[in-house]
């Protein structure tokens, strides 16, 4: 796998360059704020994409489509959705404030010191949960590169990333980002459709919507496992280990051992992992109802999720500001949602395709493969081979952007928020505050790491799924009333967000202890966001309202949230970099 | 130039004050026009996300209730496959232009209102 060693290296090294050097043009916050007079709302649109597109985008969606079927197509929707949810109710108000950071606007706000703390403990929390998903699939990625153990990929980006983002990388630079945004289309993209060409279409029409269960193709297929396999045939089939045919009768379960091939002969049923449905096409290509994660209620629980939740995502609010104006919010809002639906029209292709040609990955349980390990298995030779090295260079731009932009609000909020309140009035220099930013970007990637070797039997996108419940459940309530609602105060959007977050926590945390709960009202468990939004919302508006303390100068916030640039009303940003320097 | 100039300007104008003059000073008629524009603003964006609603979410219960219609193929690819991928595109985009244009006109007519 040279090729794709090479393309990934190509990749993470470019980025790399490009972060470093993009730096020199834009070292303090009054040059970003110049800088993006410049910027047209396509780029900052790109920008806002290629930082946003993740390895829950890029591996998760396909991975999951192949595991449980179309209903895991809800998640495409409801990422490039999110971004409506932002259109109308956060965008422009949010821009015209000018806080650069959720503890910054709920401080502002609502003038709470203690809220700003609530506001940083969530942005770690869900910037940390954020991170796992990013680390996982760079473990996965790098096994399909090169063979190597899944810690040794989780491991390396964790320490690249870290590494790059203390040394000040890769901050914020929205060619970069842009960059990174065509990189991702293009390696998602042209695979898809070079397979399509290559096999005419979807082949094999009754494993896909039809009466078939996975099974392998008109050659058989053989596969070689890196450690001792349970697996279920869900219907009476046979496989071929040592040279002996082994039959097995429908539902039984088998064994399989380690570094050695295992033949399944041709047009067989191929045993699936355990965790893994075994779906025929026509339930397989269901959206809806086909599987217990397909059920309408939880379908709906995630689409709420992704809705609202994309609005709380600290790295992605942080790209409004390089937005002129209001109006310039909005406008880059609405080229967001066209780039995204964009690149999620490819995912859906690996997911089908991977089902009828790469059954193995069925038998391995490593259906968050698919994206990366597809083109090789099923295009044998020169051709999967390089569309495998884009894929993986894709994936790896996916993690490097989003897992960066992760850390620089991890390591920020650490250093700026929490640090200055912890140390409790000591003067602080910059230097000081740079090198607290750095020892936090070091040691905020700890966390995530370890979490992230132990969740290797998690599905990426399930991972990413719970950073949106919570954002949802937490931070879209506070922007939301914050912004529209006058009487909030700031006891009701603390208690709401810790309401709200305890919930969902609380909701997935049991989740695991259970075990994956499938049956009935239970699933929700693992997809909180149906209860614990309403929770989040009703506690922080009935807080508010018995609550005597109100904010004060409550006029002056809505005229800072909702008037138009250009009435010397308020200050603008250049007014505010010159009182800021 | 004496300093008491500005305030004796605004007690000639009494009367006349302009909205930018109410909003600046966080008068009780500023408040009005303010929340005139918000009204207006949250109207219009509960409008398109009542479109949203109409349009996409009630997708997932129509393909529960109806599984005939999901089973509908369209160039031999189930319907229900091409409705949850594909028609994000023009649907989203659509909803989204025609409100940004609509936000930033009741922008620009608050901005004429006190210009004027």
């Amino acid at each position: 796998m040279i090729v794709a060693l090479v393309a990934v290296a190509g990749v993470t090294l470019g980025t790399l360059g490009l972060g470093t050097w993009g730096m020199r043009f834009a070292r303090t916050t009054s040059d970003l704020l110049v800088a993006s007079r410049l910027v047209t709302p396509w780029w900052n649109a790109a920008a806002i994409s290629g930082e946003y597109l993740s390895a829950a985008s890029f591996l998760g969606i396909a991975g999951l489509e192949m595991q449980i079927g179309a209903s895991a197509l809800w998640q495409s929707l409801g990422f490039t959705a999110g971004y409506l949810a932002l259109l109308l109710f956060v965008a422009a108000p949010l821009r015209r404030y000018g806080s650069y950071t959720i503890p910054d606007f709920a401080e502002a706000r609502l003038h709470s010191p203690t809220l700003r703390l609530v506001a940083a403990a969530i942005v770690l929390v869900i910037a940390g949960f954020y991170l796992v998903p990013q680390l996982k699939g760079a473990g996965l990625a790098l096994n399909v590169v090169i063979g190597s153990p899944y810690w040794v990929g989780v491991v390396v980006v964790a320490v690249i990333v870290a590494v790059n983002v203390a040394l000040g990388g890769m901050r914020g630079i929205t060619f970069v980002q842009a960059f990174q945004f065509w990189i991702k289309v293009f390696a998602i993209a042209v695979p898809a459709i070079l397979l399509l060409i290559h096999f005419g279409g979807l082949p094999e029409r009754a494993a896909l919507f039809g009466r078939s269960l996975p099974h392998a193709g008109s050659r058989g297929l053989t596969v070689r496992l890196g450690s001792r396999q349970r697996a279920q045939f869900p219907q009476a089939g046979s496989f071929i280990v040592h040279g002996q045919t082994v039959h097995v009768r429908a539902g039984g379960w088998v064994s399989l051992p380690a570094h050695t091939p295992i033949s399944i002969p041709p047009g067989g049923v191929v045993p699936v992992a355990a965790g893994t449905p075994a779906l025929t096409g026509a339930r397989w290509s269901r959206p809806v109802g086909g599987t217990g994660q397909g059920a309408p209620v939880l379908v709906y629980s995630l689409l709420i999720a992704t809705f609202l939740g994309t609005m709380g995502l600290p790295h992605v609010l942080v790209r409004f500001y390089t937005n002129p104006d209001g109006y310039a919010a909005r406008r880059t809002t609405v080229r967001v949602l066209g780039l995204l639906s964009l690149f999620y029209l490819f995912p859906a292709i690996y997911g089908a395709l991977g089902r009828v040609l790469a059954p193995q990955l069925y038998i391995t349980g490593q259906t968050d493969d698919v994206v990366l390990s597809l083109p090789r298995i099923a295009w044998p030779g020169a051709g999967g081979t390089i569309l495998t090295a884009v894929t993986c260079a894709g994936a790896f731009a996916a993690f490097l952007s989003t897992s960066s932009g992760l850390l620089v609000s991890l390591a920020g909020t650490f250093s700026h928020d929490v640090w200055p309140r912890l140390a409790r009035g000591r003067p602080q220099g910059a230097s000081l505050r740079r090198l607290h930013f750095r020892l936090a970007a070091l040691g905020a990637v700890v966390i995530p790491a370890l979490v992230a070797l132990v969740a290797q039997g998690v599905d990426i996108a399930i991972l990413v799924g719970w950073a949106f419940a919570l954002a949802a459940s937490s931070f879209c309530p506070m922007f939301l009333l914050g912004i529209w609602w006058t009487r909030l105060t700031a006891r009701g959007a603390a208690w709401g967000m810790v309401a709200g977050m305890l919930v969902a926590t609380g909701m997935i945390f049991a989740g695991l202890a259970l075990g994956e709960p499938t049956g009935g009202a239970l699933a929700l468990l693992e997809q909180p966001a149906i209860v614990s939004v309403p929770v989040a919302f009703a506690t922080m508006i009935g807080i508010s309202l018995v609550d005597p303390l109100r904010v004060s100068d409550v006029e002056q916030q809505m005229l800072a949230l909702h008037a138009p640039e250009g009435l010397g009303l308020r200050l603008d940003d250049e007014e505010r970099a010159q009182l800021l320097a | 130039m004496s300093p008491s100039v500005p305030g004796r300007r605004r007690i000639v104008r009494r009367g006349l004050r302009t909205p930018r003059e109410e909003l600046a000073d966080a008068t009780a008629h500023g408040h009005v026009y303010l929340r005139g524009l918000q009204r207006q603003q949250l109207t219009l964006s509960l409008l398109a996300l009542v479109t949203f609603g109409a349009i996409f979410g009630v997708l997932p219960l129509a393909l529960y209730l109806v599984p005939a219609f999901a089973r509908l193929e369209l160039f031999g690819v189930p319907l229900g496959l091409w409705i949850v991928v594909v028609p994000m595109l023009p649907g989203f985009v659509l909803i989204g232009w025609i409100y940004q244009r609509r936000a930033d006109a009741a922008d620009e007519a608050f901005r004429e209102l006190v210009e004027r």
